[in-house]
């Protein structure tokens, strides 16, 4: 493993069971996160990006279970670690931060209690004696706040969470998970439940935070401009897999994978004005009893007999793989010569 | 919460306390016999007699006076005489009361402290062998007749076993001595520093609150369970575990103190309806508290007390439901009053 | 769902035994409805199914054990009580007053709300006033102490019982029909009959009503069953029916004065009560279940 690599997942398959059957929600996927970087998931709701990160994160709800597959963080096999361990990396090492801060924050509890319990479960450097550990606890709840944008925050550490404005909430959510200056955030799906100005300035934060801390950052969005803008790589997943990967400049000018073209096309945009957005037809396909065929096949515009097959990822470029039979052909070419 | 808003609230209360000494005053007075009768018994009376009896009391004025002379007089808790004990009834219940309260404070602490904790266990083992039986407990804790069930506690252990007593609140003899600071004889024995007597008082109040408790106990079970599942189910429960936690932490503090919210209220309501219970649980155990007085008093025809004790369990029952409402909105600090 | 053993493997065969789960409640629901099915028959049928005379007393069998102890004997199954009569006898017509009171306290108290609920929820302004205030002022009494003190007033007996008992709790199925009629009386297909000319009173009896009655039985079965308690401890307190009219609450009563020496007496008439009310319990869970899959947790 290569020293830049500082979270490494291969071949991860969580299913649920449920009644109708096995809903294989993650299948097969290969994660690399480099130490520093800005990793983007891109995919619909339910294309497994957020269960593959609660996968990591060992956060997966009964009735699901990861069934096969690696998580190497920082050398540490996660699967492996006991769940104390496991426990104590969680928002030291590896922390997240959820879609609605206004869900995610505990409304019996105020702001500064729940930065206080973060702090006290993972600062190791905190000073002996109960009134001096008080003291500096609060402190340091009142420099992340502060870091985060709240004003005044002393004065607000005794407020609950619903008594702030939603921006207020998101970066609050901020300063919760990186109070303990973990080295990989998960931001899952920070700005959907924002404002459009709110947004930018969360995703300004995040970028800020990660060139301060020097930590990774692996945004899950379905919002491919948010990637463009923030991230240094694009994973596009879908229906359980990774259909694309690369360096997002790349991907986003030549998408090689139809799914990655559709998303880009059904993006309204200035450079395109005046021509139709284009949805993409049909639907994701259920989990339950997949046949062993491309997933996109039933969308794919490019799609014939030779894509009923399974499809493994392939090499489509330097540092770029996608999963995608027609990559070498001229039919891809083609396609994405229209609207690029 | 606010001053006013909590003012307008106690209100809202009057025209329901209004309407429940409305009906308290109906219902006896509707019933029929002749208080006076009731009154004389077998005293031998001139016509005179009970005509100024009948003066005395009022009974030849309209209803509505009737009703508004009742009122005022409730209002300073004075019921009139209870034939029976040729005492004022205010003084013969307040000289009951403690010993039900006493009874029924012991019931929701039973209840409390044993049905948060199974409720929590069996939310978070769900569908496990444990929730398996605190669900067919809860079942049974709200189908089991409580008279029934403290006659069998009571063949068990005191006839039986021969460990707890049969009835009453203390043993005579042990009572001998004890200042009434409070007459609560839980506290009382402890405050004249008389542990025996502690003891024997603990041991009388143990069946008799098992028994008046457990209704309250399983369906604070249940709901317990419920809000526990709900909360289990939540984003900040899930953003607690990211945050590396303790499990324990995110049980008892991130969870437990959100789905105390449902459950407080609805023990300060079912605390209202051990007032119920307790007539039948104090008859079963000859607890001498107002609920056996109340049985009594019905069968004595002493209509005066029955009337004063309905309407001081419904104002009580009334007070704590209000209670339950603001418990509410203190527990849980997004409801703004 | 235990979210705090995140990854806690969950083997093949939970699947199966989850789908077990839930058919076992089916059936233990299905089941407790052919409890109380039976009860039924048994109170109708008591004439014929009773081994004895539920009334006559024979003092030569005073507190006879059941058959299986010593001194028992097949004549009197479950024993004899401190008369000498017949509990089992007795406890078969028991279940004709507790059934017959529970159902009819049951029938006119869903009746009475269904109407006024109604009448709440679809004219609103002061009949909604009106009965709100007096739902209010009901639910200030504690039930059995509203009961106790209505029993006192009107004395015992079987017709009294069943009004002392219908007297609150009307309120119950009553704010369940007014807040479903509130729901409901804005729906499209309301609106409809209305624009259609239809009268207030079909629009309440056939547009709306039928479209609220699931949550109105699942609530009677449930109160079925507190009624039943109910019932028993007025019966209990001697505020129930005559003696020596069988009731089970009253046996129970009668056998409280010889626990020392004869336990069956008070035993037996409470676990006739705790099996039909357990009874109608698990089958009313099972049918809010199967009516409202918002209940399920």
């Amino acid at each position: 493993m290569s020293a830049d690599i500082l979270l490494e997942v291969r071949g991860l398959r969580t299913v649920f069971d449920t009644r109708a059957g096995q809903v294989c929600a993650v299948d097969g996927v290969d994660v690399t996160v480099n130490r520093g970087e800005c990793l983007g998931i891109v995919g619909e709701s339910g294309s497994g990006k957020s269960v593959t990160f609660a996968s990591v994160m060992g956060l997966v709800r009964v009735p699901g279970r990861i069934e096969a597959g690696e998580i190497v963080f920082d050398g540490i096999d996660l699967r492996k670690l006991s769940a104390k361990k496991m426990q104590a990396m969680r928002g030291r090492d590896i922390a997240m931060t959820m879609q609605d801060a206004l869900t995610a924050l505990n409304p019996a509890l105020t702001v500064g209690e729940q930065l206080a319990e973060m702090l006290a479960a993972h600062a190791d450097d905190l000073p002996p004696g109960r009134m001096a550990r008080r003291a500096a606890i609060r402190a340091r709840a009142i420099e992340m706040l502060t870091r985060v944008g709240i004003p005044s925050a002393g004065e607000r550490l005794g407020q609950y969470p619903h008594e702030f404005s939603g921006g207020m909430r998101q970066r609050i959510m901020i300063a919760l998970a990186l109070a303990a200056k973990p080295r990989l955030l998960i931001a899952d799906e920070p700005t959907t439940a924002l404002d459009v100005t709110i947004q930018a300035q969360v995703l300004e934060l995040i970028s800020a935070l990660r060139a301060e801390f020097g930590m990774s950052v692996v945004l899950i969005t379905h919002d491919l401009g948010v990637v463009a803008q923030h991230c240094d790589r694009v994973m596009v997943m879908y229906a359980g897999q990774v259909v694309e990967e690369g360096p997002t400049a790349q991907v986003i000018r030549q998408p090689r994978h139809p799914y990655t073209q559709g998303l880009l096309a059904s993006i309204p945009r200035p450079a395109r004005r005046g021509q139709p957005i284009r949805p993409i037809q049909g639907q994701v396909p259920e989990l339950v009893n997949l046949p062993p065929q491309c997933r996109f096949l039933e969308r794919c515009p490019l799609a014939d007999d030779a894509c009923r097959h399974p499809i493994d990822m392939r090499p489509a470029g330097p540092e770029r793989r996608a999963r995608c039979i027609r990559i070498t052909t001229p039919d891809i070419e083609k396609g994405l010569s229209h609207d690029i | 919460m606010t001053l006013t808003r909590l003012l307008e609230r106690l209100l809202q209360l009057i025209p329901v306390l209004l309407g429940v000494s409305v009906i308290v005053f109906v219902m006896m007075a509707l019933t029929p016999g002749d208080p006076i009768q009731i009154m004389i018994g077998d005293q031998i009376v001139t016509a005179e007699q009970e005509a100024q009896m009948r003066r005395d009391i009022g009974l030849d004025r309209p209803m509505v006076e009737r009703f508004f002379v009742f009122l005022g007089n409730a209002i300073q808790f004075d019921f009139g005489q209870s034939f029976y004990h040729r005492r004022p009834v205010a003084d013969v219940i307040l000289e009951r009361l403690p010993a039900t309260i006493e009874l029924t404070i012991v019931a929701m602490l039973i209840a409390l402290v044993t049905a948060i904790p199974l409720g929590v266990l069996a939310a978070v083992r769900k569908n496990s062998i444990f929730d398996r039986i605190a669900t067919v407990g809860g079942l049974l804790g709200v189908s089991l007749p409580g008279f029934w069930f403290g006659i069998l506690l009571l063949m068990l252990f005191a006839v039986h076993l021969n460990i707890l007593p049969v009835a009453g609140r203390i043993n005579y003899g042990i009572s001998q001595g004890i200042t009434p600071y409070t007459h609560f004889l839980l506290i009382d024995t402890l405050l004249n520093g008389r542990l025996d007597a502690f003891r024997n008082a603990l041991a009388h109040i143990i069946l008799p609150a098992v028994t008046l408790g457990l209704p309250m106990t399983a369906i604070l079970m249940r709901v317990t369970r419920t809000a526990m599942l709900e909360v289990l189910r939540t984003d900040y429960v899930t953003f607690a575990q990211a945050k590396g936690l303790s499990r324990q932490r995110i049980l008892w503090r991130h969870a437990l103190k959100n789905a105390l919210i449902p459950t407080v209220s609805v023990a300060a309501i079912e605390t209202g309806s051990l007032l119920g219970g307790n007539m039948i649980i104090e008859t079963v155990f000859g607890w001498p508290g107002l609920g056996r007085l109340v049985v009594e008093s019905i069968f004595v025809r002493n209509y005066p007390l029955v009337q004063a004790a309905v309407l001081l369990y419904a104002v009580i029952y009334v007070m704590l439901n209000f209670f339950a409402d603001i418990l509410y909105t203190i527990l849980n600090p997004r409801v703004k009053l | 769902m235990s979210i705090l053993e995140p990854t806690a493997p969950v083997e093949a065969e939970s699947l199966f035994r989850r789908n077990m789960a839930a058919f076992m409640e089916n059936r233990l629901a299905f089941g407790s409805a052919i409890v109380v099915v039976l009860f039924v028959l048994m109170a109708v049928f008591a004439p014929w199914i009773a081994p004895n005379d539920p009334y006559a007393t024979n003092l030569f069998f005073r507190l006879q054990p059941p058959v299986w102890m010593e001194g028992g004997d097949w004549a009197y199954p479950l024993g004899a009580d401190s008369l000498g009569r017949c509990i089992l006898s007795r406890i078969i017509y028991g279940a004709r007053i507790s059934i017959f009171i529970g159902a009819a306290v049951i029938i006119v108290a869903t009746s009475i709300g269904i109407l006024a609920g109604l009448a709440a929820g679809y004219l609103r302004g002061w009949v909604d006033v009106v009965i709100s205030r007096l739902v209010d002022i009901l639910l200030g009494f504690p039930y059995l102490i509203f009961a106790i003190g209505l029993m006192a007033m009107m004395g015992p007996g079987l017709g009294n019982i069943i009004l002392a008992l219908a007297y609150k709790e009307w309120v119950i199925p009553c704010r369940v029909v007014r807040g479903e009629t509130l729901a409901t009386r804005e729906l499209e297909y309301v609106e409809a009959a209305r624009a259609l000319g239809a009268s207030g009173r079909h629009i309440m009896l056939r547009e709306i009503l039928p479209n609220i009655l699931s949550p109105v039985i699942v609530v009677a079965t449930i109160r079925m069953a507190h009624v039943i308690i109910l019932e028993a401890s007025l019966s209990f307190l001697g505020l129930g029916v005559q003696p020596p009219t069988a009731s089970w609450g009253a046996m129970v009563a009668d056998g409280r004065a010889f626990i020392l020496v004869s336990w069956w007496v008070s035993t037996f008439p409470g676990l006739a009560i705790l099996l039909l009310v357990l009874a109608i319990n698990v089958a009313s869970q099972g049918l809010r279940d199967a009516f409202d899959p918002r209940f399920t947790e």
